[in-house]
C-alpha cells in the first residue's frame, strides 16, 4: 500500500534569529489576500513569532459578522472564487484561522478606529477575532520593531 | 523489514488544506514533552514540503515520511 518510503535526514537549526515579528497591514477585503493574511500570520504566530495585524479599510469589511454569515465575499479572481465553493469545507476560513492561532502563539489583531468611525461600527459588529481597536499610532507604535507587510 | 518509527502520538489531519496539518502539528508539538514522536497523517501534499520547512526552524527532527495512496505520514521527533 505505501507507494514511496524514504528516510530523510535533515539537519536542525536554531531558532533564534534576529526575528523580532511582523506587523501586518490588512487593507483590502478581497479574500485572497484576507485568507493569505491569516494562513500567514497564523503560522509566524503558532512558531512564537509575534504578529500583529491592523485591518484597515476596505480590510474590515471581510470581518463583518452579516458577511461572513451570508459568504458574501469579494473576491478577485478563480482562487478566491475555488475558496468560495469550497464553503469552507476544504480552507478554514481567515477568521476561524486567527481565532485558533491566537490560542497557540502570540498573535494580535487590531481593528482600524478611523474606519469604525466612518462605517459607524464597533467590535460587536465584527466576528469575534479582534483584541481590541488601535489608531495609526498605536499601530506605528507596536510596529517599530517588526517588519511591516501591507496587503 | 519496514523501519516505520513507533508513534507515541497520532494526529489525524487528513481531508485538511493548508496550513490546517501544520497548525495541528505545531499545537501538538507545544503540547508533548521532548523526544515524543509524533505520525501526522496528511491528504495535503504541500505538507510533506511545508513541514519539513517548518521542523527545519523549530529545531526539530523530521525522521521519515511514507506516501500512501491517498495520504502522506510524517514522522517527527520532538527536541
Amino acid at each position: 500500500m505505501i507507494a514511496k518510503y524514504y528516510k530523510v535526514s535533515r539537519p536542525s537549526i536554531s531558532c533564534e534569529t534576529a526575528m523580532t515579528g511582523y506587523a501586518v497591514v490588512l487593507a483590502s477585503g478581497e479574500l485572497e489576500r484576507v485568507q493569505a493574511v491569516s494562513m500567514i500570520s497564523s503560522i509566524a504566530a503558532s512558531s512564537d513569532t509575534p504578529v500583529q495585524v491592523f485591518v484597515t479599510m476596505n480590510g474590515l469589511s471581510a470581518f463583518e459578522k452579516d458577511r461572513v454569515e451570508s459568504g458574501d465575499f469579494q473576491v478577485a479572481g478563480p482562487a478566491g472564487e475555488a475558496m468560495l465553493q469550497s464553503g469552507g469545507d476544504e480552507v478554514p476560513l481567515f477568521f476561524e484561522q486567527l481565532q485558533r492561532a491566537k490560542g497557540i502563539g502570540p498573535l494580535e489583531v487590531y481593528a482600524c478606529e478611523m474606519v469604525m468611525d466612518i462605517m459607524d461600527t464597533d467590535l460587536d459588529d465584527y466576528v469575534d477575532v479582534f483584541d481590541d481597536t488601535l489608531g495609526v499610532a498605536g499601530f506605528l507604535n507596536r510596529a517599530s520593531d517588526k517588519q511591516v507587510l501591507f496587503v | 523489514m519496514s523501519d516505520t518509527p513507533s508513534p507515541d502520538v497520532e494526529l489525524d489531519s487528513r481531508g485538511a488544506t493548508c496550513p490546517g496539518p501544520l497548525m495541528d502539528l505545531i499545537g501538538k508539538v507545544k503540547e508533548v514533552e521532548a523526544g515524543t514522536v509524533i505520525e501526522l497523517l496528511t491528504s495535503d501534499e504541500g505538507s510533506k514540503n511545508d513541514v519539513p520547512e517548518w521542523l527545519d526552524e523549530a529545531g526539530h527532527e523530521l525522521l521519515e515520511i511514507e506516501e500512501h495512496d491517498d495520504h502522506w505520514a510524517i514522522y517527527v521527533e520532538t527536541t
